[in-house]
């Protein structure tokens, strides 16, 4: 009941953190924050995989429906769910995952975190960028946005775990 | 009968995630096209009502500037009242006048949301259907040009701005009367372009570009921006004219909605025109 609880109030926050403040924030030469992803990533190892695309589809479309996107945040946050158990078992540890941990980087470590994390970021923003731009003649621009959006975001999500977690890491 | 249970059950997984998927796809071709769904929009109700609120907040910093900006119109428009006018010839007679007749009505409304970072943006104000908003009406600003309404609902309006694909207004630049669409690129919100200009005129730098007002959206000689640099295109006799936008989109606050009261009169006459003639798009 209490994760429940916890979910619920992450799923809130991620989605109002998105629409007010990432959304907000816009630097320009195609950096785009985005930053759902990490609430499907750091879900419990043990997640139902139709929850997790549920969720995904249902955080997708508030997202959408406050930035006028259309099915856009959607469409990618469930690509990010479906692929979420193949990247998690491509990089699992050689006795399988312990369900008590979570993944997050201070229970898994760096550099799981940074592969995971990372692929599946990446997997995610080429996805939402193709469908934004909806065609391949500007690819130089596209490759672009891809890129410099993978390491803002990365950087910022890695931030938002130490602000969100610390306090469970000490208990 | 069984093949089929034991497939669906096989792929149980990629068959939720695929209708899903094409849900989502659906409804972002769909709206790219036309507003049909009203639901997944921020001029629905519960969106609106947030972005209102935040607006509330966000306003007060910057009361000064759109106050300032407010008063510099006022004056300009105070200026060319009667009143204010020297009477040279004191014996007029009064007439009633029927050479003018009221073609455009303006609108006030508060941008509540904006972008300018996506490849297609879309602004929200904060008047409606209530206050006789419908789709397709103009959208300018003190600085320039905007946008054109998409959808609406009771209390809130989603306004496509300059800042999407597909926008093609009619602009026409001064003082050479060239015309040509309006278009951007997705790339810079201060840069548009005009493709389409024959490459043997000469377009001098820093001339304004004002909208032509051909389709009745907007009135004629809205400023738009100014002509930056003539890009040449690739195999082709004709200039990219690049123009910087006199409104800066990133910061948007008041603006005003258009109303054209002739339009079905102008729509009714063109529907005659032949189909192979060029129509004016939007």
């Amino acid at each position: 009941m209490k994760v429940i609880g916890q979910q619920i109030f992450r799923f809130v926050l991620f989605v109002l953190l998105q629409v007010f403040i990432f959304n907000q924030i816009e630097i320009g030469i195609g950096i785009t924050l985005l930053l759902c992803p990490l609430y499907i990533m750091l879900l419990p190892f043990d997640t139902n995989i139709f929850v997790l695309m549920g969720l995904a589809f249902l955080m997708g479309i508030n997202v959408d429906v406050m930035s006028d996107t259309y099915g856009l945040h959607a469409s990618s946050l469930l690509l990010f769910a479906y692929f979420r158990p193949i990247i998690f078992n491509v990089f699992s540890p050689r006795d399988g995952y312990d369900v008590l941990k979570s993944p997050t980087i201070f229970d898994m470590g760096h550099t799981w975190f940074l592969y995971t994390f990372g692929s599946l970021l990446l997997i995610y923003l080429t996805w939402f960028f193709i469908i934004e731009i909806f065609s391949f003649n500007k690819m130089l621009y596209l490759l672009q946005k891809i890129f410099l959006s993978l390491i803002f975001t990365y950087l910022i999500s890695l931030l938002l775990q130490v602000f969100l977690l610390r306090k469970t890491q000490k208990l | 009968m069984q093949n089929l249970i034991a497939f669906l059950r096989r792929f149980r997984v990629f068959l939720f995630f695929a209708t899903l998927q094409i849900i989502c796809l659906l409804t972002y071709v769909q709206y790219l096209s036309f507003p049909k769904s009203q639901f997944f929009t921020s001029a629905s109700s519960v969106g609106g009502e947030f972005y209102s609120i935040k607006y509330a907040v966000a306003q007060h910093f910057e009361l000064e500037n759109s106050n300032l900006k407010l008063q510099k119109e006022n004056i300009y428009l105070r200026k060319r009242l009667i009143k204010n006018l020297y009477q040279v010839d004191q014996n007029l007679f009064k007439i009633k006048d029927t050479t003018f007749e009221q073609q455009y009505n303006y609108l006030p409304a508060s941008v509540i949301n904006s972008t300018t970072g996506k490849m297609n943006n879309y602004f929200t104000i904060n008047i409606g259907d209530m206050q006789g908003v419908k789709r397709g009406m103009g959208v300018f600003s003190p600085d320039g040009v905007v946008g054109i309404i998409h959808n609406t609902s009771k209390h809130y309006s989603v306004v496509k701005s300059v800042l999407t694909q597909n926008i093609n207004i009619d602009v026409l630049i001064q003082p050479i009367g060239l015309y040509g669409f309006l278009k951007w690129d997705g790339k810079d919100p201060t840069r548009g372009t005009i493709s389409g200009i024959s490459n043997d005129l000469r377009i001098k730098k820093w001339s304004k570009v004002y909208t032509r007002g051909g389709s009745g959206i907007f009135p004629k000689g809205i400023l738009v921006g100014r002509v930056e640099k003539l890009a040449p295109v690739e195999g082709k006799p004709l200039w990219n004219v690049v123009i910087k936008f006199s409104q800066d989109f990133r910061s948007i606050d008041r603006v005003y909605v258009i109303k054209n009261l002739l339009i079905e009169e102008q729509k009714a006459l063109e529907l005659d025109v032949p189909e192979d003639e060029d129509k004016p798009l939007i």
